[in-house]
């Protein structure tokens, strides 16, 4: 394909991701904030919303952002460790029960789970009667919760990026000398980078935008995460009276995601100038 | 299996049930002496903090008194937020021993909450309920029992941009006739602003279709909705349904699908329409937008039936498996019954109190809460039965088709259907 | 390429033979014990202080198996699926176990506690205060290590005393302003603090008196009342106001001899009830085709057309002369940064008919939400919105993994980009793609929120309210379990458990191909 062709195509797909961000960004600025406006030519320019929003002492947007960013790094590093384990094990090692294991991993995600937040508070309303630092209102009992989801897809991603990478690498470590746990962590571990880095991505920003368990977990308005008071900025009848702060919060929100993003690209796209595997 | 802080509130009615049938029942006796152990252990642990879950907006206006009742008690009081499904929250984490002592919710809650076991009731003495206006105490009546402390009255009513329209409607026709003509003239975008959406909206509809003659349940003897009797699809509902099929797009156009709860309000405040059919949540979009307005009670259809509002009771709940039941009592019976409390409260967050002399404080200063009170006057509390849960929707859907002009007695008729099926009558 | 990982691994090359106790081993094993031992250090306690002899055995034999897990030189699979698959189990395996258990139950608003709970609610909300009581004013107190109260009559300021045994009168208390009692001869009278952390105790206890009981209301009143409803154990059932219910263990509630049941009823076992009902509801066998049907084309277009879009881009931006990568990439994320629930709403503004953005934008004046066949439009095109940034990153990362050289060669060939994009490329990135294709299929079949926050299932219509064409089973069918008197989880349940069984089945026939795919690589 033309270079000049790809930059089109590109370009469109580009415009097609934008077009609702741009009304979100108008709403944003327009001083009469709300999505419901016609128009996506703001009546006015300013920052009001954003300095409303930064300034507001009933949402702490600032501590908002700090434990959404705090609690998705954590989780999706710590996450990322177990999927990679799990997909080393299913990708290199031939073991009874492996395909059914692969395929109860896959299965195991498309079961309604509308009432996981009942057996949630079975387990967790236990935990704070005996471990109240990993129960309710504590962001470390949040943690444990999200790993829960930590294989699941990320460990097919892997395994399945695992398998292209050609075996006789720690066949050939084997022979050397080398343990599985060597193997993992010098040789497979740095190939593997561009995967791990869209991975932790894909983590992170899937605990950002959780929502359903962060709510029941985190009820200090000072705890919130960014989706949770986000949402109760616009639930019941404030709904319209705050859309404009709402836009602006929804825009900062993204400010995190696409820094984690700029800082892991390099690693996403380490393969396309250097070959698939450097030396 | 799990260790429930039940024995204590099992207790406590138990011993009514022991001495009210003189020759006490086995439970009774045998919770007695588990249940005076558990009392004391855990007394000194839990005893001293009293845990508040609110909706986000309430959070804020009730965190100065919950320190100050904290402060008199010398006790902890955390207010606790949760944003979604609250009353669901409420009743799993109940269920579970993780909820909270005091709920803050919607009258229309009690049904379901009372047949979860979910709360107590409140004893309030009769010079406390005579300080309540008459229909805030109705709306948390139920079954004859008094189950919450009202806080906040909310209905809706008819708020009129008086440079467009300086006259209030004395019937819906002339407000719609006034509204088509000014949409002619085109000094409006739309001759009313009520929201639809794609799948109704049951509760700011219900004024009309009560007008015209719907009605949603049949009341039993005491007075009360009758959940056996659904009249979605009676005769008079009917007539209401074509009613509104007239105001709709295919009619008069003065309600429209496209006309949400997102953007009903702001296209009232940016002028785009002259008469708003909403609540006092609307208030503070209005007032930044700068019309000038006045606020009366949606008028009635000519020759019509009264245009009644439901009304919305916020009340504050006694949780039935809370750690801390004395406390949350005394906070809920004496503490946020005080009218100072309720005017604060009022101040922080603009709802006209339940507290009649309260209001009568404040509306000195807001004419707008008495305005809306006024209107609520004639209103209905909203159904507090389990049941109501059922009619949201299907009279929802009816409401939408009817508005784009599907046929009122095939609509009605499907809506009945769909009720008596999911109620099993 | 391989050539390069040799001399790459070889420079880490350890000399030692292997089976030998190096200090990497001790040194990991050291780490494992202290981790496993701080564990049970923080985790042994509380559980004795609770007496949990059950919890106990279970946490030592779980330590004692993990610690052998990793002390031994066997099961080396294990040792890295374990961790992930002990927070797996607890939240994620066990939540579905009790969904299906809770599928034989009728667990829902009204039947959620079990009798006991029942009973007492039944009771609390029937007590009545008893006419023409007066409303004391309490004040609480200690005689000895006793809780008594002290009880004020607000007419005549006579002060009582009341204890577990009855009311007694009380001579020589002091009476302050309020109401309350200062000082009495025989007890020490709690202040507010004092009380309050003995509001337990308070709550607790009855003063019985010939016409009911008084009990604390709050901390500073007292009322007289009696329940109007009693349970009697002998008959298993509740007496009061001229009627009884007796105990239905079928039903868990407690019913009359009309029929009518108490509202408070209580959990029971209905066996398969709930599926049966499943498949004899009519609203849900009469429609079931239809939505499954338009369920598939769903899932599988958003599925189709988010990979294809995702790829596509991903693979036009995978060259080396492409220049603004980084900008282009960062745009193409931004609709997966954004919280999807607030996106969600923002384009169902836009596709208002008189209000919305693409109307106005493009001249139209379509109904795009209130015809079936543009709202099935609009919430596909939505959903490609949301879920094509997904796609577009994991066919990015996939791409690194394709050497090069394989493209290079196959175009060496002769073959066309696009022979050589259908025979080299496509393959290799399906093998590791097509576990999350299937992955997204399964989220897309039940992709609740993305109509919910859309159409909500509509538009309906008029003579068939239930079922709108836009309406996924996950939507519809959960109407039906949430809609009417509150929640039935046990037919929701019911209902997942079916739904589970059709995505699955399609997931698994699915799945069968990537073992063909595998052995390419094995």
């Amino acid at each position: 394909m033309r270079i000049a062709l790809r930059h089109v195509f590109v370009l469109l797909v580009c415009a097609f991701a934008l077009f609702p961000i741009l009304f979100v960004v108008s709403a944003a600025i327009n001083p009469m904030g709300t999505l419901a406006s016609t128009d996506l030519l703001p009546s006015g320019a300013s920052l009001n919303n954003f300095v409303n929003l930064l300034t507001s002492d009933s949402y702490p947007f600032g501590r908002w952002f700090f434990n959404s960013v705090f609690i998705a790094l954590a989780s999706s590093f710590a996450s990322l460790l177990l999927s990679m384990l799990a997909a080393y094990a299913f990708s290199r090692m031939r073991f009874a029960g492996r395909r059914v294991g692969l395929l109860a991993l896959l299965l195991i995600q498309m079961f309604p789970q509308f009432l996981a937040i009942v057996t949630i508070f079975m387990i967790f309303t236990r935990v704070t009667e005996l471990y109240p630092a990993f129960g309710f209102n504590t962001v470390w009992g949040l943690l444990l919760l999200y790993l829960g989801g930590a294989l699941g897809v990320n460990t097919w991603l892997m395994k399945g990026f695992l398998d292209t990478v050609p075996k006789e690498l720690d066949e050939a470590a084997t022979v050397d000398g080398a343990t599985h746990a060597q193997i993992f962590w010098r040789v497979i571990m740095p190939l593997v980078t561009p995967i791990l880095a869209v991975t932790a991505l894909l983590a992170f920003i899937g605990v950002m935008s959780e929502f359903l368990m962060a709510n029941v977990f985190l009820r200090d308005p000072e705890s919130k995460t960014l989706a949770v008071g986000m949402y109760g900025m616009i639930a019941g009848d404030h709904r319209n009276a705050n859309f404009g702060m709402f836009a602006a919060a929804t825009l900062l929100t993204a400010v995190p995601t696409v820094s984690v993003f700029l800082w892991l690209q390099k690693y996403i796209v380490s393969g396309l100038t250097a070959g698939a595997v450097k030396g | 299996m799990r260790v429930r802080v039940l024995g204590v509130a099992a207790l406590s009615t138990l011993a009514f049930a022991a001495t009210a049938c003189g020759d006490s029942g086995a439970p009774a006796s045998s919770a007695q002496p588990s249940g005076s152990a558990s009392a004391s252990a855990p007394a000194s642990a839990a005893g001293g903090t009293l845990v508040i879950w609110a909706d986000p907006s309430r959070v804020k206006p009730l965190k100065p008194f919950a320190d100050q009742f904290g402060t008199e008690n010398g006790v902890t009081v955390e207010v606790k937020e949760i944003s979604k499904d609250n009353q669901m929250t409420f009743l799993t984490a109940s269920q579970q021993g993780s909820g909270p002592d005091i709920m803050i919710g919607a009258h229309d809650w009690i049904g379901n909450l009372v047949q979860n076991g979910a709360i107590d009731p409140v004893t309030l003495t009769d010079e406390q309920k005579a300080a309540f206006s008459e229909i805030a105490m109705k709306a948390v009546t139920f079954n004859g029992q008094v189950y919450g402390a009202p806080y906040a009255v909310e209905n809706i009513a008819l708020i009129r941009n008086t440079k467009l329209a300086p006259d209030a409607p004395a019937t819906l026709d002339e407000m719609i006739d006034k509204g088509k003509e000014l949409k002619k003239a085109g000094k409006v975008k739309e001759v009313l602003c009520l929201p639809v959406g794609v799948k109704g909206d049951a509760f700011h509809a219900y004024p009309l279709f009560a007008s015209a003659g719907g009605a949603l349940f049949g009341q039993t003897a005491s007075g009360d909705p009758d959940p056996k009797q659904v009249l979605l699809g009676s005769e008079g509902s009917v007539k209401a349904f074509g009613k509104l099929k007239e105001l709709g797009e295919k009619g008069d156009g003065a309600l429209k699908t496209s006309v949400t709860n997102e953007n009903y309000i702001v296209n009232f405040a940016a002028g785009k329409c002259a008469y708003l059919i909403s609540g006092p949540w609307a208030m503070s979009e209005v007032k930044k937008g700068g019309v000038s307005y006045d606020i009366t009670p949606v008028p009635a259809f000519k020759d019509g039936k009264p245009a009644t509002p439901f009304v919305g009771v916020q009340t504050f709940f006694v949780a039935a498996k809370g750690k801390s039941k004395a406390l949350a009592q005394e906070f809920v019976a004496n503490y946020v019954t005080n009218k100072d409390v309720a005017k604060a409260l009022y101040e922080a967050d603009p709802r006209p109190p339940a507290l009649t002399a309260a209001l009568q404080e404040v509306q000195a200063a807001d004419p707008d809460a008495a305005k809306f009170m006024d209107a609520g006057k004639s209103g209905m509390p909203m159904p507090a039965i389990p049941e109501m849960a059922a009619i949201w929707e299907p009279f929802g859907i009816a409401e939408t088709a009817v508005v784009k002009g599907g046929d009122a007695a095939k609509a009605a008729a499907a809506a009945q259907k769909a009720i008596d099926g999911a109620l099993k009558n | 390429m391989t050539q390069d990982v040799h001399e790459a691994v070889g420079t880490d090359r350890s000399p030692r033979p292997r089976r030998e106790l190096t200090t990497a081993f001790v040194v990991s094993r050291i780490a494992v014990l202290a981790v496993a031992a701080a564990i049970l250090l923080y985790a042994v306690p509380p559980l004795v202080a609770a007496e949990s002899w059950v919890s106990l055995t279970l946490l030592g034999l779980a330590a004692a198996a993990i610690a052998y897990l990793y002390l031994t030189r066997r099961f080396i699979p294990a040792k890295y699926l374990v961790p992930g698959t002990l927070f797996l189990i607890a939240f994620q395996v066990l939540p579905v176990l009790y969904t299906v258990t809770t599928a034989f139950t009728n667990f829902g608003d009204g039947h959620r506690g079990d009798k006991a709970d029942a009973v007492t609610a039944i009771e609390t909300g029937s007590v009545r205060q008893a006419p023409g009581s007066p409303e004391y004013g309490l004040t609480t107190a200690l005689r000895g290590d006793e809780l008594v109260f002290l009880l004020v009559d607000p007419k005549t300021k006579q002060v009582r005393l009341g204890t577990g045994e009855g009311l007694t009168p009380l001579e020589g208390a002091q009476v302050g302003l309020t109401g309350k009692v200062l000082s009495a001869p025989g007890v020490t009278v709690l202040k507010a603090p004092e009380a309050a952390a003995r509001g337990q105790e308070i709550s607790a206890l009855s003063v019985p008196t010939p016409g009911g009981v008084i009990k604390a209301n709050g901390l500073s009143r007292a009322v007289e009342g009696r329940a109007a409803l009693v349970y009697e154990a002998a008959c298993d059932c509740v007496k009061g106001n001229g009627d009884t219910w007796t105990a239905d263990e079928d039903q868990g509630y407690f019913v009359n001899a009309k029929g009518e049941h108490l509202a408070q009823g209580w959990q029971v076992n209905v066996g398969l009830d709930n599926f049966a009902r499943v498949l004899t509801n009519p609203t849900i066998s009469g429609y079931f085709v239809g939505v499954l049907g338009w369920n598939l084309v769903f899932a599988l277009v958003s599925v189709a057309g988010t990979f294809g879009l995702g790829m596509a881009v991903a693979l036009a931006l995978h060259h080396p002369r492409m220049r603004g990568t980084k900008a282009y990439r960062i745009a193409l994320i931004l609709p997966y940064a954004m919280p999807a629930f607030a996106m969600l709403l923002v384009w169902r503004d836009m596709f208002n008919r008189d209000f919305g953005l693409i109307n106005q934008f493009f001249g139209l004046n379509v109904d795009w939400l209130g015809e079936p066949l543009t709202a099935r439009f609009a919430v596909i095109l939505v959903n490609l919105w949301l879920g094509f940034p997904y796609m577009f990153l994991v066919t990015t990362g996939a791409l690194q993994a394709i050497p090069r050289e394989l493209t290079e060669a196959a175009s060496i060939d002769g073959a066309t980009p696009s022979k050589a994009f259908r025979r080299v490329t496509l393959p290799l990135l399906l093998v590791a793609l097509t576990p999350l294709l299937i992955s997204s299929f399964a989220f897309n079949f039940n992709n609740f929120n993305a109509i919910a926050l859309t159409t909500e299932g509509g538009p309906f219509p008029a003579e068939s309210p239930q079922v709108g064409a836009t309406d996924l089973l996950i939507t519809y069918t959960f109407r039906l379990a949430f809609g009417a008197g509150g929640a039935q989880f046990g037919f929701a349940a019911a209902i997942s458990v079916f739904i589970f069984a059709i995505v699955a089945v399609i997931s698994a026939v699915a799945f069968r191909r990537t073992r063909k795919q595998e052995e390419v690589y094995a």
